[in-house]
This record gives C-alpha cells, sequence and structure tokens, in this order.
C-alpha cells in the first residue's frame, strides 16, 4: 500500500501536474480512478462486463485503501445499501450494468429524491430478452428521467476522468444528487488502451456531510425525521406542495450542476468543426466510430463535424440548438434500437426532419465506420 | 507506418485475451499505439473467442471488432474446420494482400474456393505448428498462443523480441492483470508449471524464436497436375 | 448526539411549535426512562394517523419507549402501515422502498460505525410482516448470513393492512382476505426458526400485550445487535381493521390467541449473546 496524501482541494487530483500514461482496461481504469477517491465504502455484485471494475476495487480494499467493501445480494439490494451508507455520511461508490441496472432500477430515482451523491459506473450492454452480454446502450434510454446527472465516457481516459470527477460535481452542496458515469461494456471495459493517470500517492479531500443540503441520519442534528424523502402518504394540500416542491427542486439541482460540468469537464459537449455541412452528434464510443467515418468521409469531399455529448442529464440543450442551426444535417449514430439519442435532439432542434436517427447497431455487433460513412453519402445532395 | 489491424479466431482458453494483451504492449513499448480488445459470450471453453490488436503510429479511434483485418490469425483448426469463428469464412473483411497465419500441421482445412478467394485477394497464407511447438519447447500447450505470436513477428516484426520480452515479463510477473474471471486461475496453473518467473518468460521467449523461424508460406496457386497439394510447389 | 444539538436558540421558544418545546424539556433523550415510566415523559410518538385500536401503533409506543439509547438510535422503515407513522416520530428515521429496509439499514450501520467508531448508534429496522417475509426476505435474510449488527424488528399484523388487507406470507392458514378469497393455502412463514438458522444471536417472539416483557425483548435485541450481530424480534399486532375485530378487543385477541397457544412467547439467544447480556444487565442493576 502506498502512503496517500489528501490533497487540499480537489483540483489537485483532478488536474495533476504531472501524470502517468500507462497501457490499461477501462476497468482498470476505474480502479485508478477509485484509487484517488478517497471513498469510504464499496458494495459490489457481479454483472458482466462490470464485475472486473469491483473486483479491482475490492483489491483496493484488500490493500488498505478503502475502509469497508461487500458484495451484496442483488443489485436491488447494492443500491439499497449504498443509498443507506451515503445515507449516513459518507463517500461510497459502485457499478453495475444492463440487466443489473434494471434489477436496481426502484431505487435511481429514490438516490435523486433523498439527495445521495452516490458515484455509480454504469457499463451498459443489451438487457433481456433475448439475452445478451454485449454493447447496447439501451439501459441510458430507461435512466434519462431518474434525477440523475449522466456523463457518457467515450474511451477508458473519459471513463478515469470522468469516474473521478463525478464525485466533485455530485457533492457540491447546491447540487448533491447522483451520478452516473455511463462506459460502453466491452469496448471500452475489455478494452486496452493509453491512460494518463494522477500520482497514486495523492487522494481527494474527504467527503464532508455537514455541507450536504439535507443532514445525514445519523441523529447528530435535530431529532425530528429528515425528510430525505417529502411528506409521503399525507392526504392534504401542505403534502402535494411539499411533494411537488421537493421534485423541482431536486430538477433544479441537476441544473445547478451545469457550472460544475464545465468547470470539471469543460462543457456538456465537446465540437470539431461544428460549422461543418453536416454535423455527426454522437455519446460513447458511437463517437470513436464516427471520428473513424469523418477521416473517411473527409478523404471524399464531405463536409462533416463532430459534437460529443460528454453529459445527457442535465442535457446541452443550448449547446446544441446553437450548433443545430446552420447544418444541412445532423446524423445520430447509435448503439441502441430505440434511438433515444436521436429522440432527445429532435425536442429541442428546430426543423427536426434535419435529424437523422442512424446508423443503429444493437444486439452486440461493432459499429463500421464505413455504415456511419454510407449515412453521412446519404446526407450529401444529389447534384453535389 | 500502415495501420495493422489484427484478428485473433481461436478457442475459449487457448490464450487468445493473454497474446493479444502481450503485443499491444509490446507495440507501446515499441513507440507506437495500440488499442487491444477480447470479444466472447458467455460460453467458456472451447467457444469461440477472438481478440483484436490495433497497431498503428496515428491515434486509433476505431473500436470492437476489427471487421477488417489485414492480419488474422487462427489458433485453431476448427476456427476454420467448424465455424469456430464470429464471420463466415473465417477470413471475411480480409484486406487485400493481407496475412493468414494458421495453427496447423499439415492439412490446412481450407476449401479451394477458399483458397481462390484469398488468392484474388492477394493474401499470404502461413502455417505454423504452433501447439507442437509449444509442447516441444516449452513442454506444455497453454504456450500455444506464444508459438502465434512468434510466427507473428516471423512474417511481420511488426514489434521487436526486446519489446515482447518486456511485455512478457509485465505481464506474468508484474502487477495483477485482469483478462476475465478465469484467466487469474490459468496463470496459477502456469505458475505451478514453472516455479521461477524467470524461467517462465525464457521460455516464453524460446517459443516464440522457435516459431518465428518454423513458419512456413503456402502457395495460393491452384497445384497442376503432381503438384503438391499443400504448398503448390511443383516436383 | 446532546441535547445541545436542538436546544432552541434563545428567543425562538415562542416561535417553535408546543410538540418541539416538549421534546427539548421533556423528552427521553437523554433519560433513562422505559416503559414503565410511560406518561412521565414526553413521548417520540404522540399523535399518530393509525386506525384506532391498531396493535401496531400501540407496539411502535412501546418499542419507541423501550430504546436503550433513543439519542443516538436511527430507524429504518418501509412501506407499510407503520411508514404512516413514523414521519411524527422524534428521531432520525429513513423510509426507503417496501423490502429493502434491511439493505438500506446494513449500509447506514456500516457508515455509522467507520464515523462515530466510539460512540454506539444504533440502527434499528422497524417493518411489517410484509416487508419482512414476503418482498424484502432476501435482503432480511441476507443482513443476518452478513451478521449485520442491526435489529430487525417485524410489526407483524398478519397482512397487508395499508394496501387494504391483503394475505401476507405472515397470514395464517386457511384466513379468507384478499388475494385469498379462498383462504391462505400455507403456513405462517417460520420467520424465527428462518432468523435462528440465518445467524442471529438473540431472537424473540412478543406482543404489546405484556409490555415489560416485550421493553425486555426489543431492549436486548438492540443491545446484542449492537456488539455482538444480527437479531430479531417478531411482534404480534394484529388489525382490528383488516380482521374486522372491534378496535377494544386488540389485546384480548393476543390474550385469545395466547391461550389456544397458537401464539407463543419464545426468546433464543446464543451462547456468546447470553455472555455480554448477563455482563450488560448485570452491569445495570
Amino acid at each position: 500500500m502506498i502512503e496517500q496524501r489528501v490533497a487540499r482541494t480537489a483540483g489537485e487530483v483532478l488536474e495533476p501536474a504531472r501524470r502517468e500514461r500507462r497501457f490499461m482496461t477501462g476497468s482498470e481504469a476505474v480502479k485508478e480512478a477509485i484509487l484517488r477517491s478517497n471513498i469510504t465504502m464499496a458494495i459490489a455484485y457481479p454483472i458482466t462486463p462490470q464485475s472486473e471494475s469491483m473486483h479491482l476495487v475490492g483489491d483496493l480494499y484488500a490493500e488498505g485503501y478503502i475502509p469497508d467493501y461487500f458484495r451484496g445480494e442483488s443489485e436491488f439490494a447494492v443500491m439499497s445499501q449504498v443509498a443507506g451508507a451515503a445515507m449516513g455520511g459518507v463517500r461510497v461508490f459502485t457499478a453495475t450494468g444492463g440487466p443489473g441496472t434494471l434489477r436496481a432500477f426502484e431505487m435511481f430515482p429514490c438516490w435523486a429524491g433523498m439527495r445521495l451523491p452516490i458515484v455509480c459506473c454504469f457499463f451498459t450492454r443489451g438487457v433481456n430478452s433475448p439475452l445478451s452480454i454485449q454493447p447496447d446502450t439501451i439501459e441510458m434510454a430507461f435512466l434519462l428521467d431518474t434525477g440523475m446527472i449522466m456523463l457518457h465516457a467515450e474511451g477508458a481516459q473519459d471513463l478515469y476522468d470522468f469516474t473521478l470527477r463525478a464525485f466533485a460535481i455530485a457533492e457540491q452542496t447546491d447540487v448533491h444528487i447522483p451520478v452516473g458515469v455511463f462506459a460502453d461494456g466491452f469496448f471500452v471495459t475489455h478494452t486496452r488502451e493509453m491512460v494518463a493517470v494522477g500520482p497514486p500517492d495523492l487522494k481527494l479531500p474527504p467527503y464532508d456531510p455537514h455541507r450536504s443540503p439535507v443532514p445525514a441520519m445519523d441523529m447528530e442534528g435535530v431529532p425530528v425525521r429528515h425528510m430525505r424523502d417529502p411528506f409521503v402518504m399525507k392526504s392534504n394540500f401542505i403534502s402535494y406542495a411539499a411533494h411537488a416542491s421537493w421534485q423541482q427542486e431536486v430538477m433544479a439541482a441537476a441544473e445547478r450542476s451545469r457550472k460544475y460540468v464545465h468547470q470539471y469537464l469543460g462543457g456538456l459537449l465537446e465540437t470539431e468543426d461544428e460549422d461543418a455541412d453536416i454535423l455527426i452528434m454522437a455519446a460513447g464510443t458511437a463517437v470513436s466510430q464516427s471520428r473513424e467515418a469523418i477521416q473517411l468521409a473527409r478523404a471524399q469531399g464531405i463536409d462533416v463535424g463532430l459534437v460529443k455529448f460528454k453529459c445527457l442529464r442535465p442535457f446541452p440543450t443550448e449547446e446544441v440548438q446553437h450548433l443545430a442551426r446552420r447544418a444541412r444535417a445532423i446524423v445520430v449514430p447509435e448503439f441502441n434500437r430505440v434511438g433515444w439519442l436521436a429522440r432527445e435532439i429532435k425536442a429541442v432542434v428546430d426543423d427536426n426532419s434535419r435529424v437523422v436517427g442512424a446508423p443503429r447497431v444493437f444486439g452486440g455487433m461493432t459499429m463500421p465506420s464505413e455504415m456511419i460513412l454510407a449515412q453521412l453519402k446519404a446526407c450529401v445532395p444529389a447534384t453535389r | 507506418m500502415k495501420r495493422s489491424l489484427i484478428r485473433m479466431s481461436g478457442l475459449g482458453g487457448q490464450g487468445l485475451v493473454t497474446a493479444a494483451h502481450i503485443l499491444g504492449t509490446a507495440a507501446t513499448k515499441d513507440g507506437l499505439v495500440s488499442t487491444v480488445n477480447p470479444f466472447f459470450g458467455a460460453e467458456k471453453r472451447l467457444a469461440p473467442a477472438e481478440s483484436y490488436v490495433r497497431i498503428s503510429t496515428e491515434p486509433i479511434h476505431q473500436r470492437g471488432e476489427v471487421l477488417f483485418p489485414n492480419i488474422i490469425m487462427i489458433f485453431h483448426p476448427h476456427v476454420i474446420t467448424l465455424g469456430k469463428c464470429y464471420t463466415m469464412p473465417f477470413f471475411d473483411g480480409l484486406q487485400p494482400e493481407g496475412i493468414i497465419i494458421v495453427n496447423a500441421e499439415g492439412e490446412l482445412g481450407i476449401g479451394r474456393e477458399d483458397l481462390d478467394k484469398l488468392a484474388a485477394l492477394g493474401a499470404r497464407l502461413y502455417s505454423i505448428p504452433a501447439t507442437a511447438v509449444a509442447v516441444e519447447v516449452a513442454e506444455t500447450e497453454l504456450a500455444t498462443n506464444m508459438a502465434m505470436l512468434g510466427a507473428l513477428i516471423g512474417v511481420t516484426r511488426i514489434v521487436t523480441f526486446a519489446s515482447l520480452r518486456e511485455a512478457v515479463l509485465e505481464r506474468f510477473g508484474g502487477a495483477k492483470f485482469v483478462a476475465s474471471g478465469t484467466t487469474a486461475a490459468l496463470d496459477n496453473v502456469l505458475a505451478a508449471k514453472f516455479t521461477k518467473m524467470a524461467q517462465l518468460v525464457d521460455k516464453n521467449m524460446a517459443v516464440m524464436e522457435a516459431a518465428a523461424e518454423a513458419v512456413q508460406e503456402h502457395s495460393l496457386a491452384a497445384p497442376r497436375k503432381g503438384g503438391c497439394h499443400v504448398c503448390g510447389r511443383q516436383g | 448526539m446532546t441535547k445541545q444539538m436542538f436546544r432552541i436558540a434563545p428567543g425562538f421558544e415562542e416561535i417553535m411549535p408546543q410538540e418541539y418545546r416538549d421534546l427539548v424539556t421533556h423528552g427521553p433523550y437523554d433519560r433513562n426512562v422505559g416503559v414503565a415510566d410511560l406518561g412521565t415523559f414526553k413521548e417520540l410518538l404522540e399523535e399518530h394517523p393509525l386506525c384506532a385500536g391498531c396493535g401496531l401503533a400501540l407496539s411502535l409506543r412501546l418499542f419507541l419507549a423501550s430504546l436503550p439509547a433513543p439519542a443516538d438510535t436511527v430507524v429504518v422503515g418501509s412501506t407499510g402501515c407503520s411508514a404512516i407513522a413514523f414521519p411524527q416520530v422524534g428521531l432520525h428515521n429513513i423510509h426507503g422502498l417496501f423490502g429493502n429496509q434491511n439493505a438500506i439499514a446494513s449500509g447506514l450501520k456500516r457508515a455509522l460505525k467507520l464515523r462515530f467508531p466510539d460512540q454506539p448508534k444504533d440502527v434499528v429496522v422497524v417493518a411489517g410482516d410484509g416487508a419482512t417475509a414476503d418482498i424484502g426476505l432476501e435482503m432480511v435474510m441476507h443482513s443476518w448470513f452478513r451478521g449485520e449488527n442491526i435489529a430487525t424488528v417485524m410489526l407483524d399484523n398478519e397482512a397487508y393492512a395499508n394496501t387494504g388487507g391483503q394475505e401476507s406470507g405472515m397470514s395464517p392458514r386457511g384466513t379468507v382476505l384478499n388475494m385469498a378469497p379462498t383462504g391462505k393455502k400455507f403456513e405462517k412463514v417460520a420467520m424465527p426458526e428462518i432468523a435462528r438458522e440465518a445467524g442471529c444471536a438473540y431472537v424473540a417472539t412478543t406482543s404489546p400485550l405484556h409490555a415489560r416483557r416485550f421493553e425486555k425483548a426489543i431492549r436486548r435485541a438492540i443491545l446484542v445487535a449492537r456488539d455482538v450481530g444480527s437479531t430479531y424480534v417478531q411482534v404480534f399486532c394484529p388489525c382490528p381493521t383488516n380482521y374486522k375485530f372491534r378496535p377494544d378487543e386488540t389485546l384480548s385477541v393476543i390474550r385469545k390467541r395466547e391461550k389456544e397457544g397458537v401464539f407463543q412467547y419464545r426468546e433464543y439467544i446464543t451462547p456468546q449473546a447470553q455472555e455480554y447480556l448477563a455482563a450488560v444487565e448485570g452491569e445495570k442493576q
């Protein structure tokens, strides 16, 4: 075990003066992030393609970096256990994916409603039925309205950076809601690539439960029921009003997180040649595949730019509207059947017939860059 | 340098994940850019498994399966003969002038029709009795993956032996490696067979070097009467 | 927690509700009170929205008066009738979801142990029979397998009462309830036996009919959970609304079941818990 020093500011860990480049998988990048995150507890439950990451977090516990770690009995139990720990006033971490996400689902809106700054990695994969363990981002469609902040990593570097930064965003007093860090299963978790990591002997400042907008459930405050959830089950005007304003406050917390996403992630999205004729808008590894396609397209004289979503909740509505204003077409390649990202974009841009929700790949296959290229070609007027 | 897109096809348990990891690591040690990813289903031993290694001097964005490889490595004859493969035929997507290396002793099991298609692509076909080399040099079938890497170096010199040695040392002797849940269990079997780490590395390197020597090219041309049906050579 | 934490700042006394002022001046937090002292202190639950004659409401009052350290007790509840009463309880209490109470309590207890290594924080689960024996059984049992330092109290009214009287796993065989229109087809789930086999260090069945016995079971369960391991108390507290008896008959229904021998008071204590209790109970005397 390396002797670790607590950083004076989160920035020291998030933007270290020096970084070391190492060849590692996405799962190992999660371990590196958690090593530097100063968590008190982690709780695990196996599911492909997540398991490796929580094995490695378990190794951190065995080595003495994390005070408590155990395997829960199901994803629903684990999401409840991390909620209990967070209400107890400590920093916690867990990860799941695909069917595990769906098994645990009832807890996600609960986390947001309870104002818990839990950081959870989601390694996306197909959900039944038919059964598949392969990459597919459909679970993200279901999670869009649970109240959590959603960050989508393109590769292992993003996964390392976003996981660490998620704690800094989630724990702000005026935010204090969960952050889901999403990465595409196998394409990121099991792919080995170069990742630049900060020094291992420096970790984030500890979580301070006294900065929480809702007090910890530790009987160290006023001994009346603190409304981690509002005045439930009462049939009167005050109860309805409290419930409604509580929900608005959770939404407002997500809105207030925008400034921290800018501060820590440099914005909700990233662009390349944003004034191009055709824009590809994508998230996750669909961005990587698009980068290849763009190189092929440019070689054929097609004017195409790229918009990479890093943050999907809150949604970069104004940014997308601004970027879309001049584009002839917006191509949205996705690793799922329903095309939730295309739907999100169509909902905010003018003349949304310009939004092409294709190509879509699901069931576990990769997305050939040539498929995206074919879509780009189809957007070029025949006269050209 | 042109980009190398390598597809390794074989059976679960043959060490494709490890071979890809070592190759990718060696490439980065040679100062190249590399990404590596395995692909497998929920099945275990003897089910089709693939690993992909991308090596380039430029940043690599593309992820997932290598659909258009310029190098295909076949770790087991069943990939060809039983279709234990993610693509049909096994060389689907091979780029023009691509390379195929098959682990085989004697017959490769590739039909005339497929050989003609490969010839039309200008492909180069090689074979290596990788399992036999592994057993002979390291006294274990578990080194088959090393023999396959050796054959690849014999044909392409894609990475240096010095970097491969470093990568092997890191993989077996250095930090804890994570491929999939069962790989660690297999490592223990290996460690028990080779008590000393240095010995393990030396044996692996010896397997690679022997395989680099033993790899053989096969002609894709249709044999004329009297020609050898394996290599197409006359006389 | 010290009383200092919630004392009213000078000048604000008048604007605070009477209920709160009473808690500050007459609450049980820093006093050694029990069920025998009921009527002499401000109870942690005084008004509640439960039905007249509710066995669960009576049990909750006794439970809150039985806590060995109310100033450092957090209660985790679950969906059901008790969840409706808990917003009026003067303790930190959590309503999670239906059935996940023992999972939430596991995470909470571990976090509090790490944050307050020198100050015991009692985490007590109080949930109904549906939450404990049906929808949450997996998480209840796994918290016991892991030996979590939490006490689990089941308020057994033998039905899903809050949703309108449906059969639960704890309803007696043959009972006609909603969703069991021809009568329940199997026995009450053997929760005390399950608790014992799952590794609980202390298991008891009790009822609000005998207040002192009830208090003893709750105190023992909480104390053993603090230092030995998981504990379980099953409280028989029948429901007049759904079992169609008069509100003033609740205790006589318990007495009748007791006389018939259908409901029995039982206590199981592991040797380790026995030793521990002998030490702490001896200390007190």
